[in-house]
């Protein structure tokens, strides 16, 4: 649409760069400090200890069962919750595409979860919910005459707790996704498919699931971004605890910087971290568009 | 449905059953989905409505079991909550600011650098692009250690610029990559006509596109209001007692010696009116732009 | 308010004094409307699109483009507009070099393929913005406006939105937006394209007895050559980036120059048969014609003749009726003549069935002889 030939465009420039200035200054200059800091030992409880350590802080990642068990837990989490978020979002879609009617107010339940701040829905969980005697899955539990659990300061069960507050609050954003993937396919192609005497388990399985699968990847893509972050529906429902039960990767550097004040391994941890959420999303941008 | 080919004698009753047998069990299937939509509806809205119940109800009652749902209500909590002695006022103040603020400036930073994106020769247009997109992958944990410390340094910790300025971080990416697929849905075709009608460029954007995207700039304020009004981590992290977003405040409600439960209820139930208040008004615009984000890729919730 | 300060480069280059174009139009406009482009060529990455242009446009003349799509017809239309840069040669008005100049500098209007409303304004809005563009006074603009939709007859839909006319509607409304501040230069990108078929043939006459009342010189892109040749008082026929003739509608179809314009223009298009020409001496399809005398040298030829040129009669060569077409008041005759399938049109309906063997002749004056390896004629 230019006139101008090759020359770079003012006007284009002009609209461009105040974005750009601000985006590198709040993400790409505090990424370089990170890096730095997490060469240094910067410990505010033992401030004389503070000075370059090089790669010290990654040795003592490596030798470090805490992170270790970060790590597994991160990685039981992401998977559970995005994997939990897609079947059931597309489980409840498929379902729910029969009646029309009802989809309005399933509409504004689904959006319900997800306009909450997660912190809130952690607290939310922890007290209404999941607290002894009060919360409502034990008084329903008591109601059926099932025994009592404590499911946020049981370790066994923290994990299970907190994976399902996650998957409760987003598994709408999946349902509606999927549910306005599924009502755009064409209904010609299916009506073909029953013409041909297709089976409705064959219609899913080789029409459905293939025109559907854009959607279902972005859907994989964005939440594992989302769960890799998580941090205040745990935070405010264990802390991270029991104990480390629930201490996902960015809880544990979260507490080793504020909690235990030692800033270069924090900032190591979240170096790792980082690397991590962009190899994860690098790949599966490869994924997305290999297909 | 009679499907031809079917040998033409069949007894009249067994014409009669097979006829049945499919209305019923159509009828039982729609009812079983109907049960199905019910206890999803249950699930998903049931937290919010048990909350708000619990925020009318005194703290004796709600400990009591089995849990009353008719009992006598009580403005009490909500009394206390917005003008007892640690008041939510300021809090929802200083949401408020942070919160509208920086909506504002990332809407001004972002559609004219989308258009710029969208439409226009920019020079090294794909990288700009994928660095806006890599920026939304970055772990907010992994900000806000080096945000702190400068913040620090700058003696910019708990103020309202230190604060607004930190949101953009995630607000801005999401919102230039929102509105790019807004822009990129208008037809190159409407901006040449003004331009061949004399407009020149920024009164195009200004008069013909913008107008275009009005629906495009809503969903993208929804989204991002709703993100910063629910952040957490950078809040209480780079907050501090002036300002402290009531997503910071909820925890008043909540010590080692005690939870006041009906509080916490009243408390959270102001701190999410409003964006309960925007999900419900806005709702066809969120659902819209869910499926936008989702479809062009990238997006932080 | 943005619209105010009209900017200074917002007003044509005439109004600001540069580049004065002397007229001979008696409307006491500056500049007569008249066009010339010199070795335009255009590139897209490694792939050529115009291979060196060269047209010239008189003024008030009505001008099509014609062409298959991907010819070049659109690209050369768009460098027109100013909406395309050019890699090599010169665009000029009415002796002005135009060709840095930006879209909105030119004096030009277009209608797109897809009319380009706004379709937040209402008709009358979309018709009055070029002129609220360059600042016009509220009662002149008014007036115009009234003025352009009367002589496209939307007139009574002023009020409405894009979205809430027809499709011939949305056009005429395209066509009041462009015509409302009297440009020097009409650029119309297959308007009619969008249209039905009965309003097509309708809007078509119209846009033609617009185009005379206004006296405006108007380029016109199709790529359906029926349209072309009825409408326009020139065509420049388009093939892969390249003009390959240029003239009347009435000399182009007499006198095609390359073998595929032959193919391109009538309906149906011209029938091209392999033959060969030895000691002036003609034959087709394995048959002599002795009677013919050619004008061509020796060699291998390719033969043209128009469907409605050929004859069901006693002689000539032998073909099998392949399939026969009423539409009416015109039949269509496919004939397979020695493995090649030509057709043939008549008024008259021919008393031949499928499969039914026949011959069919020419008039000598008939045939087109082309150069089999080039397309260009040979006669």
């Amino acid at each position: 649409m230019t006139v101008r030939k090759g020359a770079s465009d003012p006007f284009a420039l002009a609209l461009f760069l105040p974005a750009l200035v601000v985006l590198i200054v709040t993400t790409s200059a505090p990424l370089v400090y990170l890096a730095w800091t997490s060469l240094m030992r910067i410990d505010l409880s033992m401030p004389w200890l503070s000075g370059f350590a090089g790669a010290g802080n990654y040795a003592q990642m490596l030798g470090d069962p805490r992170f270790w068990h970060s790590l597994g837990l991160t990685l039981v989490y992401t998977v559970s919750t995005v994997v939990l978020q897609v079947a059931l979002g597309l489980s409840l879609a498929l379902l729910v595409l029969r009646i029309p009617k009802g989809q309005g107010a399933l509409r504004v339940a689904a959006i319900l979860p997800i306009v909450l701040a997660p912190v809130v829905v952690g607290l939310f969980w922890r007290t209404l919910v999941l607290a002894p005697d009060v919360g409502l899955v034990d008084v329903v539990m008591r109601a059926l005459g099932l025994p009592s659990y404590n499911w946020l300061g049981d370790p066994n069960l923290a994990l299970v707790s907190v994976i399902a507050i996650h998957t409760w609050q987003w598994t709408p954003f999946a349902f509606l996704v999927m549910l306005a993937s599924l009502s755009s396919l064409p209904p010609d192609v299916f009506e073909a498919a029953r013409i041909d005497r297709a089976s409705a388990w064959q219609r899913f399985r080789y029409i459905t699931l293939p025109l559907i699968r854009p959607a279902i990847v972005i859907v994989v893509i964005m939440r594992m971004m989302i769960a890799l972050s998580a941090f205040a529906a745990i935070f405010a429902a264990t802390g991270g605890g029991p104990g480390t039960a629930t201490e996902i990767l960015n809880l544990y550097a979260y507490r080793t910087s504020f909690s235990e004040l030692n800033l270069g391994y924090g900032a190591a941890l979240a170096m790792v971290l980082l690397a991590i959420t962009l190899s994860v999303s690098f790949a599966m941008f490869r994924v997305r568009r290999a297909r | 449905m009679s499907a031809p080919g079917l040998p033409a004698r069949e007894s009249a009753p067994k014409r009669e059953a097979r006829r049945v047998a499919p209305v019923t069990g159509k009828r039982l299937r729609t009812l079983a989905l109907v049960v199905l939509a019910t206890v999803l509806l249950a699930i998903w809205a049931f937290p919010v409505l048990w909350a708000l119940l619990t925020s009318f109800k005194t703290e004796r009652d709600v400990l009591a079991y089995p849990p009353t749902i008719f009992f006598e209500p009580t403005l009490r909590n909500y009394a206390d909550v917005l003008f007892g002695s640690a008041s939510l006022l300021p809090n929802l103040l200083s949401s408020t600011i942070v919160a509208g603020v920086s909506t504002i400036v990332t809407l001004l930073l972002a559609i004219p650098a989308a258009y710029a994106l969208a439409r226009l020769d920019l020079p090294a247009k794909r990288a700009s692009g994928f660095y806006v997109l890599a920026t939304q992958m970055l772990p907010p944990v992994g900000l806000i250690i080096p945000y702190y410390l400068v913040l620090q340094k700058v003696g910019m910790l708990d103020t309202y610029s230190g604060l607004i300025v930190i949101y953009l971080t995630f607000s801005l990416p999401f919102a230039i990559w929102l509105m790019v697929s807004y822009f990129e849905d208008i037809p190159r075709e409407m901006e040449e006509a003004a331009l061949l009608d004399r407009a020149g460029r920024l009164r195009a954007l200004w008069y013909v596109i913008l107008p275009q995207v009005r629906g495009g700039i809503a969903v993208t304020t929804i989204f991002v209001f709703l993100n910063a009004w629910n952040e957490f981590l950078f809040a209480v992290v780079l907050g501090g007692n002036r300002v402290r977003p009531v997503t910071v405040a909820m925890f008043n409600y909540i010590s080692v010696e005690q939870t006041l439960w009906a509080k916490l209820a009243a408390g959270a139930m102001l701190a999410m009116a409003p964006v309960i208040l925007l999900g419900l008004l806005a709702q066809r615009h969120i659902v819209k732009g869910l499926t936008v984000g989702a479809v062009k890729g990238g997006g932080r919730r | 308010m943005i619209e105010k300060r009209t900017a200074r480069r917002n007003r044509l280059p005439a109004e600001r004094g540069e580049g004065a174009l002397r007229s001979e139009a008696g409307d006491g406009r500056p500049g007569a409307g008249s066009v010339s482009m010199r070795g335009i060529v255009k590139r897209h990455g490694s792939f050529t699109a115009l291979h060196g242009i060269d047209l010239d446009i008189a003024p008030g003349e009505f001008f099509a483009l014609l062409g298959p799509s991907g010819s070049g017809k659109t690209t050369t239309l768009r460098i027109l507009a100013g909406l395309e840069s050019v890699d090599a040669g010169r665009v000029r008005q009415d002796g002005v070099d135009v060709t840095d100049r930006e879209p909105g500098e030119r004096d030009v209007a277009m209608v797109f393929q897809s009319y380009a409303l706004y379709p937040h304004m209402t008709v009358h809005e979309n018709i009055a913005f070029p002129l609220r563009m360059i600042g016009t006074a509220k009662d002149e603009t008014e007036r115009a406006v009234r003025d352009a939709a009367a002589k496209v007859r939307i007139d009574h839909l002023l009020a409405r939105r894009p979205g809430e006319l027809s499709g011939g509607q949305q056009q005429r409304c395209a066509l009041a937006r462009a015509i409302v501040r009297k440009p020097r230069l009409f650029l119309l990108d297959e308007p009619l394209s969008n249209l039905d078929a009965k309003l097509r043939l309708e809007t078509r006459v119209e846009l033609r007895k617009l185009q005379r009342a206004l006296g405006v010189t108007t380029v016109y892109v199709t790529h359906d050559q029926e349209e072309a040749m009825t409408i326009a008082d020139r065509v420049a026929v388009f093939m892969e980036g390249r003009i390959v003739q240029v003239g009347r509608p009435q000399d182009i179809f007499a006198r095609p120059a390359t073998s595929v314009v032959a193919a391109f223009i009538g309906s149906p298009p011209m029938n091209l048969l392999p033959g060969e020409v030895r000691d002036g001496m003609l034959r087709v399809a394995g048959m002599d014609f002795p009677g013919l005398r050619v004008r061509a040298g020796d060699g291998a030829v390719s033969v043209g003749v128009r469907p409605a040129a050929l004859r069901i009669g006693p002689d000539g060569l032998p073909a099998r009726v392949y399939l026969v077409e009423n539409l009416g008041d015109t039949t269509i005759v496919d004939l397979d003549v020695a493995g090649q399938v030509i057709k043939l049109r008549t008024d008259q309906p021919p008393n031949v069935r499928e499969g039914d063997q026949v011959r069919v002749s020419f008039a000598p004056d008939a045939l087109h002889l082309f150069d089999p390896d080039t397309g260009l004629r040979r006669d």
